[in-house]
């Protein structure tokens, strides 16, 4: 069995990026990104404000992955969401019957789930779920 | 740089799962094949610099690599060696340098090596590592987390694909079958068989709409080149193949950060700055080996660097354009479908083939020149935001 380390580096680093889902959105060309970065990537400008993302979208486009990564039991099902906030997000989706019931479009929110372990540590995080459609 | 540098000697071994050889056998394999394809001979010693692509370094086991790994096994510890990372495009990248040390004058011959060992480990570690080498590791999001890596990032993008431009799986599993077709001809591929688009459809879905068809295989391999100043390349080979234009394209290293997902912007800036530079056009090209590490990435690096519009390259292979005898070749030698993906040897292996090519030594797989211009692509890295083209040609 796998020895609890003492804490996971990447807790440091999840605070504010993973749970508050703070970015940044450059002042001069509008892009959205996501975690928080110091200099735009896109257009270089250091002109930027933390923005926070919207937890709701529509699914940009999805996988569906029958050969993922130990520690997680196949089929995963990958998704990069439009947020209503802009900027994009990329998770997994969970709750879903099967994987078909996720399409280009589909709308979805986030929830907080456990994402994986990190040395024995859960660490928790956003996934996405699909919203019934009004 | 253009037409001022000169390739002299290709070689390379057949890719494949080489549990027999280790990392220092093929590298010694590829070196000496390239040198003995010095059709007027080489004396070893004239090679004054040596760049050696090496990808994944640690992640599959092969070690970290450096320059001196190169030097110490061809037996000339006497030279300058670097050791060249940059994603798929590494060994692409490998060869463009190699060029760039010749075109700098720094020195007359130069030689790059790209190897790498990805069989050792079994299929999933091997996977595992070449997506953490992708940045799994790195924590700063979540996604990097849960399972990205090669087929989920392609797959993203296929049903993309499948969405904007109205491709289907059927389209994506064409250029498994004119690949594999092609591959059966080429003595340096890992697969030599052929494949129906009902055998791909049929295939275990690996990442939907990927199949495993769909995909390249990990596989083992090397493959070198020796360039030279391009005036002093008629003392080594009747045949020398010239470089028209070299470039690397960037793009963001991250799919979120990226606004189209049925376009990798790399491609199209590295295609761009080298047509730029040898002054030539898309339409000038009587060949292409461009880097299809999964189905519908062949059909996105098609229209990215030019030879199509966006949207059209399915249509076009279905006419038979991209066919060994049609109006384009791409991927005569069998490309990644066939030979697989041995990261770093990869690039110089498709160097290999369109020099090969271009002297008119393809013997079954052999195309039809026109102009006597071939091409050679990749394209990878995280959020496949890095992409290599090198334009070769018979006249300088």
């Amino acid at each position: 069995m796998t020895q609890p380390a003492p804490a996971s580096p990447v807790y440091w680093r999840f605070n504010p990026e993973v749970f508050r889902l703070i970015g940044i959105k450059c002042n001069d060309c509008g892009h959205i990104s996501y975690p928080r970065t110091k200099i735009c990537h896109e257009c270089g400008s250091l002109n930027l404000e933390e923005y926070k993302l919207a937890k709701k979208g529509t699914v940009h486009t999805y996988c569906v992955n029958w050969a993922p990564p130990p520690n997680f039991e196949p089929p995963i099902t990958p998704v990069i969401v439009d947020l209503e906030s802009g900027g994009r997000y990329q998770g997994l989706m969970t709750e879903t019957a099967t994987p078909e019931d996720v399409k280009v479009n589909s709308k979805v929110e986030m929830v907080l789930r456990k994402l994986t372990t990190d040395r024995g540590l859960n660490v928790y995080g956003y996934k996405f779920r699909l919203v019934e459609e009004d | 740089m253009r037409g001022k540098v000169a390739v002299i000697g290709v070689g390379m071994i057949k890719f494949g799962e080489l549990f027999d050889k280790s990392l220092e056998t093929m590298v010694q394999e590829a070196y000496l094949n390239c040198l003995n394809n010095v059709d007027k001979g080489i004396d070893p010693k004239e090679i004054k610099a040596a760049w050696f692509g090496q990808w994944s370094g640690g992640f599959i086991g092969q070690g970290a690599q450096s320059g001196q790994s190169l030097a110490s096994f061809i037996g000339n510890r006497d030279i300058p060696v670097t050791r060249l990372e940059n994603g798929c495009p590494t060994g692409g990248d490998t060869f463009r340098h190699a060029c760039l040390g010749v075109a700098s004058g720094l020195y007359d011959v130069v030689l790059a090596l790209g190897a790498e060992k990805m069989r050792d480990k079994p299929s999933a570690e091997s996977l595992g590592g070449a997506g953490s080498g992708g940045g799994a590791e790195t924590g700063s999001h979540p996604a990097w987390m849960m399972g990205q890596g090669g087929p989920a990032i392609q797959a993203l993008h296929a049903t993309r694909q499948m969405y904007e431009l109205g491709y289907t799986m059927e389209d994506f599993a064409r250029v498994a079958v004119k690949n594999h077709h092609n591959g059966t001809f080429c003595p340096y591929a890992h697969y030599q068989f052929e494949v129906t688009i009902e055998r791909v459809l049929g295939s275990y879905v690996v990442c939907w709409p990927l199949h495993l068809f769909d995909c390249c295989p990990q596989t083992d391999g090397a493959a070198a080149a020796i360039v030279c100043r391009a005036d002093l390349a008629k003392k080594y080979t009747d045949k020398p193949v010239y470089v028209l234009g070299s470039n690397v394209g960037t793009d963001h290293s991250q799919l979120w950060d990226r606004n189209s997902l049925v376009e990798q912007l790399s491609s199209v800036k590295a295609a761009r700055g080298a047509f730029e530079m040898a002054g030539i056009k898309p339409k000038d090209v009587d060949f292409g080996e461009l880097h299809d590490c999964f189905t519908n990435t062949e059909l996105m690096n098609i229209e990215d660097v030019g030879f199509a519009r966006k949207g059209e390259a399915a249509r076009m292979l279905k006419d038979g354009e991209f066919d060994m005898h049609g109006r384009l070749p791409i991927n005569p030698s069998g490309g990644l479908k066939s030979h697989g993906h041995p990261i770093a040897a990869t690039g110089l292996g498709q160097i290999f083939e369109v020099v090969t090519q271009l002297r008119e030594e393809a013997d079954k797989r052999q195309v039809k020149l026109k102009k006597g211009i071939g091409v050679q692509h990749n394209v990878g890295g995280p959020a496949f935001g890095v992409s290599v083209f090198n334009i070769l040609s018979r006249s300088q």
